[in-house]
């Protein structure tokens, strides 16, 4: 399996930091971030390649965690009783009581379970997503749809893991044939 | 069927068991029959006699066999003669041939049918799509004889080999086939029949389960003869 990246979000240090440890003598994870609040982590989860966040549901509140980051795992680390709203968007839990092993054993089940919402999802592609399938038929790189389009371009790659993930297409020359076959462009467009 | 039984991993197939037994519980085995030129009718000739007639060596053939029928199955090194490596080569370049003589025109027939659904458009695309298929697995091939399998022919006299040209991968083979099925199954027009696209898909995905067996022969029972080889040359 590959390595996966974390980010931990926890109030106090020697929480923070004795999750970290625990995870790098697993061997599996890399841990990326490591902050108090999740205000402090957001704007950093992209640029870090973040695979998996593991969150203190004390310091989660519903709206935070936006469709944007639908793509990463979210581990609840619960400390103190939390809000069944929130509780939704967590797939896998530790407690500060779990064992080390347990630990391990759990992020590596969260990280290689098909979400819950990529199981009942529509493979419907969404229209921005098939906007971007429509420009790297065209043989855009990542870069040009990003500007085309003036978004970044790690959402670019958010929205082309999701196009391979619905359409079952990961090459070029497939996702094109794709687009042809579904009427997306026509000749003209090639 | 005596001879075949199965234990957690696999079944156990036995040097005195009929071909056509054989045969009989795994049909999948036919394939290996035909790249191997074997003859027909085969009657009710054991392995261990069909190997000794035709000039293989039946360990090699049986662990052929289970990689076959069990993609998870790693052969057991220590059964194998040391002259293994020319017929394992010898069974990959039939390998090459078969899907270059059967599996993929077989593919490309369907095709020509489903081409014949198609506006003009979707059909100059998906040609060119399964012309660069197939012109890159075919390419993929020669590089493998040419410089892979000669090299380590050329090994076995002076005993010298880099390892690293085992490591060509073929996880970009794997995608494209997956992309082929995904098509067919997601993609084509609707007035395409549904025995068409069940015709195309089975012939897809056997084309595909057949090339992951082929590299697990190359990673798990060549290049182990072949480290065993520059191994012994340097004791």
């Amino acid at each position: 399996m590959r390595r996966y990246r974390v980010a931990i979000v926890a109030p106090a240090a020697i929480i923070g930091e004795g999750i970290a440890t625990i995870l790098r003598r697993g061997g599996e994870a890399d841990v990326v971030l490591i902050e108090r609040s999740l205000g402090d982590i957001l704007p950093r989860l992209r640029g870090a390649d973040v695979d998996m966040l593991i969150v203190d549901t004390a310091l989660l509140r519903t709206t935070e965690l936006g469709e944007e980051y639908s793509d990463i795992v979210v581990v609840a680390l619960q400390t103190s009783l939390y809000d069944a709203e929130v509780a939704r968007r967590m797939t896998h839990a530790i407690t500060l009581y779990t064992a080390e092993e347990d630990i391990l054993r759990t992020l590596s089940q969260a990280i290689d379970a098909p979400s819950e919402a990529s199981a009942h999802e529509s493979h419907e592609l969404s229209d921005r997503e098939r906007d971007v399938l429509i420009l790297v038929a065209k043989g855009f790189t990542n870069k040009e749809i990003a500007s085309e389009l003036s978004i970044s371009p790690h959402t670019v790659i958010s929205h082309r893991k999701n196009i391979v993930h619905k359409t079952g297409i990961r090459s070029v020359a497939g996702l094109t044939v794709y687009a042809v076959l579904n009427k997306l462009i026509d000749s003209e467009q090639l | 069927m005596n001879n075949i039984y199965s234990n957690a991993t696999h079944s156990v197939i036995e040097p005195k068991l009929k071909l056509f037994e054989l045969i009989d519980t795994h049909p999948s085995v036919v394939s290996i029959v035909s790249r191997l030129n074997i003859t027909l009718p085969f009657g009710d000739i054991s392995l261990e006699d069909m190997c000794r007639r035709d000039g293989y060596d039946v360990g090699l053939f049986i662990t052929l066999c289970n990689m076959h029928i069990d993609p998870s199955y790693r052969p057991d090194m220590t059964a194998l003669r040391p002259n293994a490596i020319e017929d394992v080569i010898g069974y990959l370049r039939a390998s090459h041939r078969y899907y270059a003589q059967y599996m993929i025109p077989h593919v490309a027939r369907h095709l020509d049918e489903i081409l014949a659904e198609c506006d003009a458009l979707s059909q100059r695309v998906l040609r060119s799509f399964y012309d660069d298929y197939t012109h890159y697995v075919m390419t993929h091939f020669e590089y493998e004889e040419r410089n892979i399998f000669a090299a380590i022919e050329r090994a076995q006299s002076s005993a010298r080999c880099d390892l690293s040209t085992l490591e060509r991968p073929h996880g970009d083979i794997d995608d494209r086939t997956n992309d082929m099925a995904s098509l067919v199954i997601k993609s084509l027009p609707e007035r395409v029949s549904t025995p068409l696209r069940c015709a195309m898909l089975k012939d897809i995905y056997a084309l595909r389960d057949d090339l992951r067996t082929h590299t697990n022969i190359e990673m798990y029972l060549l290049r182990p003869l072949v480290e065993r080889l520059v191994k012994t040359a340097k004791q």
